[in-house]
């Protein structure tokens, strides 16, 4: 039995995140290299860490999202290895180096609590039922993990005029140097209740990255969970 | 996590696991057939320059042992254990062959796989079958390839001969050299000829048991007038652009240099808890000294550290380096967007760009499955031709397009569903209106419809393209393709797509039945499928 499984087991450690199968993180812990993770989004650790729920630094940090129902993301401390995990989505490793980078909030896995983050709407844009698009911007050198939904998608902004519009269910994250606005594409046939079916878009101009999600379910379910 | 390879895919071993001791199982049967599983060994040329690097039944292993045979095994009909950090530098290929003993054709053959297992784990599989080859008698299965690190490629390429058509396939140099040396190579009871660069028993042997008999065997695979098809793809393939290996995308642009051993670890390194002879399945007594990976694990763990032990709490977390170099950009350079001079392009197994400026028709898709466009793009509403046709809304049946026009890159992608491009050229298929992801405008398409007792709704909708152009079709999961045989069935809820390669068949194309089994309320709709040969119907792991 041990010997089906044994392939299983993790690799060595070689490095502060890596990617245990598609869906996994691993992150290795230390005493002064505290994480943010997901709230909810553990799902084993070994060694001594300790968690602590909606931390006073994110609720001066994160005041925009602090409606009463707390933070989603969690101080992890200690030493270990914990891993997390959030329902199967392709988790994407990135070592920020001296780069920043804006994630969509629900596809924020982990980072480094040294990075300097903030959080912040999406400007101009209003995402449908309740709450709002907010995006977490990260920056600074140091580890992040995100989520994605599928093999995600990296694409080249700022070749020629043309702006980048992305479907908001889709996005994953972004360079916080692009201009970023919401685009409604909706014409004269779409009143009459026959739009394309893309209602709205965000529109990205200027240089950098965008990436995308091949999978229009941006469901937070970390969040559904409480 | 074994990942699904088709013909054509490759990626890097260092990709699917950071393992270097791999297992290499095929498994490949066929009625009344037996095969000889091999392989070759090749230098830069890909030729077999040292035949002590063909590995088959008379010489299950190189000389430093880095390729072992070890017999079949858990299933499969033949596998081999490769070091690959003790393969010598010479070696730059291996190739992994079956060939059938005797009379055959590899059309025959049932399905079967080539896989590789590191640490107990199933890391890749291409799977095959008959239905893809013809009259071949060989085939190349996948190769373990070295372009600046060891690579796997999935071939699935037939060779019209045998195992002597192969040899000459990648001996041909010698073999035309030395059309004297063969006939001795092929009586093995002879003394062995006195050349030392060829010790030519070991060649000879398989020459005699595995050709269907000696005699036709040099007019095959040693005539002067060479096969020139078989040699000609392989390199081929390599040269091509990859087109679409999953975890490799095509690397456009600037590769940032990949470090000579992946992850940034010493090359040696044993997987963790790898216990020596933990290999699945390995011949016990063969187990590995500990000393042969030659060099103390890492993290000062105890070597030989059974699974499961806590890995130690980290010795001050490493800050290493990811595989590719630091930074934003080499984190996601796999992932980057792939842009070829193709108006269909799969980024990658879920997702796909459409280059709308390239044919300058409008593309129609499913409406809600753009992410992402770029350019200058147009979207507008267009009813799929269920109207007019008695479709209950509240059944889900009614599809709705949107018309994709204007100049700029459209993505497609729908809730992770694998999308697989199917280039028509004036050929039919019929599409399961579900799973009809997008399709070129100028492909004519006409809704059919399939009535039946216990279909949800009803009816199942299909929609049967013609033309030239090219239909995106989706499936939940990995799907698969059967031919077309008298007696193929297929759940209503499950079927994708079938071919409808002439009018004549399509019209006789589908019968329903209903089957009732025990405990079962007879719900289910099977579709029968009824065809020349030469059709097929795919089938998704899932019941819609």
């Amino acid at each position: 039995m041990n010997q089906q499984l044994a392939g299983y087991a993790p690799t060595p450690i070689a490095a502060r995140m890596e990617n245990h199968g598609r869906a996994m993180l691993k992150v290795a812990m230390a005493t002064g290299q505290d994480l943010y993770a997901r709230t909810g989004s553990m799902v084993a650790y070994e060694g001594f860490i300790q968690y602590e729920p909606n931390p006073p630094a994110v609720r001066q940090i994160a005041s925009q999202w602090v409606t009463g129902e707390g933070a989603p993301v969690m101080k992890c401390s200690g030493d270990g290895l914990l891993y997390l995990a959030d329902y199967g989505a392709d988790v994407v490793v990135i070592n920020l180096n001296n780069d920043s980078l804006s994630v969509n909030g629900s596809n924020v896995l982990a980072f480094d609590a040294h990075l300097q983050w903030g959080v912040e709407k999406v400007k101009g844009m209003a995402k449908l039922a309740g709450q709002g698009l907010w995006n977490v911007e990260i920056a600074g050198t140091g580890w992040v993990a995100l989520t994605s939904r599928g093999t995600p998608i990296v694409v080249e902004c700022g070749r020629g005029e043309d702006e980048t519009y992305v479907d908001p269910d889709a996005l994953v994250a972004w360079s916080p140097n692009l201009k970023v606005k919401g685009k409604r594409s909706f014409k004269a046939s779409a009143l009459v209740g026959r739009g394309s079916g893309e209602a709205y878009q965000m529109a990205f101009s200027g240089e950098g990255i965008v990436v995308v999600q091949p999978s229009e379910d941006s469901t937070d379910r970390l969040r559904i969970r409480g | 996590m074994a990942r699904e390879f088709q013909r054509g895919h490759k990626a890097k071993i260092s990709d699917l696991t950071a393992g270097t001791d791999l297992y290499v199982g095929v498994q490949i049967a066929g009625p009344g057939l037996t095969f000889d599983i091999s392989c070759f060994g090749l230098d830069a040329n890909e030729q077999l320059s040292d035949d002590r690097y063909f590995i088959f039944f008379n010489q299950p292993k190189s000389p430093e042992e880095s390729i072992q045979q070890l017999g079949a095994q858990s299933g499969d009909t033949e596998s081999f254990r490769v070091t690959l950090d003790r393969i010598p530098a010479n070696i730059h290929r291996l190739s992994f062959t079956a060939t059938i003993d005797g009379a055959g054709q590899m059309s025959q053959v049932g399905p079967g796989y080539i896989r590789i297992v590191a640490g107990g784990e199933e890391v890749v599989r291409y799977a095959f079958t008959g239905s893809e080859f013809t009259t071949e008698r060989a085939v190349m299965l996948g190769d373990f390839y070295l372009k600046d690190v060891w690579r796997f490629a999935a071939v699935g390429q037939g060779f019209d001969g045998g195992l002597d058509a192969l040899l000459k396939n990648f001996g041909g140099e010698v073999a035309e050299e030395q059309p004297a040396a063969q006939p001795q190579a092929a009586a093995p009871s002879f003394a062995p000829p006195p050349q030392a660069a060829q010790p030519a028993p070991s060649f000879g042997a398989p020459t005699a048991p595995s050709a269907p008999a000696p005699a036709p065997a040099p007019a095959q695979g040693f005539a002067p007038p060479p096969q020139p098809a078989p040699p000609q793809p392989a390199p081929q393939m390599y040269a091509a652009p990859t087109v679409a290996a999953p975890m490799a995308p095509p690397q456009s642009g600037p590769v940032p240099p990949t470090p000579p051993s992946p992850y940034g670890q010493p090359p040696q390194q044993p997987q963790f808890g790898q216990v020596p002879g933990q290999m699945p399945g390995q011949v016990p007594g063969q187990a590995q000294p500990p000393g042969g990976y030659g060099q103390p694990a890492p993290y000062g763990q105890p070597q030989g550290m059974p699974p499961g032990m806590p890995p130690g709490v980290p010795q001050g977390v490493p800050q290493g380096v990811p595989p590719g170099g630091a930074g934003l950009k080499a984190a996601l350079q796999p992932y980057r967007e792939a842009a070829t001079g193709q108006r269909w392009t799969p980024q990658n197994q879920q997702l796909m760009r459409v280059e709308l400026g390239m044919g300058g028709t409008p593309i129609l898709a499913r409406q809600g499955s753009m992410v992402m466009y770029q350019g200058k793009v147009d979207f507008s509403h267009k009813g799929a031709g269920f109207t007019g046709r008695i479709v209950g809304n509240a059944t889900g049946q009614e599809m709705e397009l949107m018309r994709c026009s204007g100049r700029g890159q459209v993505f497609l992608a729908e809730n992770g569903a694998h999308l697989h491009p199917i280039e028509l050229q004036g050929d039919g298929i019929c599409v399961s209106a579900e799973n009809v992801l997008a399709f070129d405008e100028s492909l004519q398409y006409e809704v059919r419809r399939i009535e039946g007792h216990g279909i949800p709704g009803g009816a199942l909708f299909t929609m049967q393209f013609q033309g030239t152009g090219t239909v995106v079709v989706k499936t939940h999961g990995i799907p698969v393709v059967l031919p077309v045989t008298p007696t193929t069935f297929a759940d209503a809820n499950a079927v994708v797509a079938w071919s409808s390669a002439s009018q004549v068949i399509l019209s006789s194309q589908v019968r329903l039945r209903r089957n009732a089994y025990p405990g079962h309320s007879g719900e289910t709709v099977n579709l029968q499928f009824r065809g020349a040969p030469g059709n097929f119907i795919v089938v998704q792991p899932y019941e819609v």
